[in-house]
């Protein structure tokens, strides 16, 4: 079991045991405060609905609508952004929508754009990110309304804890096992080889800015 | 225990209201340049988003840089046709923008030293972090 996972769910744990103390009532409202404050600055679960980051979430064989493990620390206090990132972010067109998609490219990236957007290429502003869906065609990120500035994004993705069958958290594709002669298994060398080429296509389209050392 | 209650401190300060320091010569001469103490209300924009007009005073975190809060007027709502610069520094005073959708055109006071809306364009309405009420 990967630590990670092991670190979330012990702190459900924490979370869940007051609420089942003795006297009903005023203990399960005493600790509200504390269970907020804990979601709002650490871990925190969302649902993932729509088919926008297909086939990473929500895949169309999946009956359920994935359940997210989301990150707030590392964005609301580190302040940890990578490209690759699944991230939730406020829609700049919308304050009560929350997406969820991946930064493709960060400030000072050169990023090859898709349609619907107008140019051909655009370099991402200072404090800005250039976030994307999995699946472009059924999208709405910032090939529609262009970079999003940093501050909207609030939490990363973890790991999917929902459905069982889906649950992990791998979601760059580092190895892939070239066994074929198995006939199970060669679906999956065959699904990993589709995400690493999505990944590189991801990744081939953003030119990243020269960093000096900060 | 003393961590409810920080953490219940923190969430009134967090979802209702919170008095805080701020200082910077973009808001001249509402604000001071040295440093005003302020009261901001959080709570009525999370019950009313639609109780935000232009004039107000909004506390927003900023769009080019995720660590700085700034605060600047409202100067135009979403679907508002707005004069980019009228003192024609930073863009012609003939250009007009159309403010577009969950978006607003925030302008500083003293518009001689200000970073808003004309450097970095309209703001999504999600930045808003509250409104500045009093000043203590």
């Amino acid at each position: 079991m990967p630590p990670r996972h092991r670190q979330a769910s012990s702190w459900l744990k924490l979370v869940t045991l007051p609420k089942f103390s003795t006297t009903p009532g005023w203990r399960h409202i005493y600790w509200f405060p504390t269970v907020f404050v804990v979601s709002y600055y650490f871990y925190n679960l969302k649902i993932v609905s729509g088919r926008s980051m297909q086939p990473t979430l929500n895949p169309d064989a999946s009956l359920w609508r994935d359940v997210g493990l989301f990150n707030r620390y590392a964005i609301h206090t580190k302040l940890d952004f990578n490209r690759g990132d699944i991230v939730a972010l406020r829609s700049p067109e919308d304050p009560n929508r929350i997406l969820v998609k991946r930064i493709v490219a960060l400030a000072g990236d050169r990023v090859k754009t898709l349609p619907p957007y107008p140019n051909p290429e655009i370099v991402v502003p200072q404090g800005q990110a250039w976030i994307e869906g999995d699946e472009p065609f059924h999208s709405d990120d910032s090939n529609r309304f262009g970079p999003v500035p940093l501050s909207l994004i609030e939490s990363r993705l973890v790991a999917v804890v929902w459905p069982p069958s889906r649950f992990g958290h791998q979601f760059q594709p580092t190895i892939v096992d070239k066994d074929i002669s198995n006939p199970n298994k060669h679906s999956a060398y065959r699904l990993a080889m589709a995400e690493l080429e999505r990944q590189r296509w991801r990744t081939t389209r953003v030119a990243a800015a020269p960093r000096s050392s900060l | 225990q003393l961590v409810n209650l920080a953490c219940a401190t923190h969430l009134f300060l967090e979802y209702v209201g919170t008095v805080s320091l701020m200082s910077g010569p973009s808001m001249l001469p509402t604000l001071a340049s040295s440093g005003e103490v302020v009261v901001e209300d959080k709570l009525s924009l999370r019950l009313n988003p639609a109780s935000l007009a232009r004039g107000d005073l909004v506390v927003v975190r900023s769009p080019i840089n995720p660590t700085l809060i700034v605060c600047k007027r409202v100067i135009g709502l979403p679907g508002d046709v707005v004069c980019v610069d009228p003192t024609g520094l930073k863009a012609p005073s003939t250009e007009h923008v159309i403010v577009p959708k969950g978006h607003i055109w925030l302008c500083g006071d003293n518009m001689l030293y200000s970073r808003d809306s004309r450097d970095y364009g309209p703001v999504p309405m999600a930045l808003i972090r509250s409104k500045l009420v009093a000043r203590v």
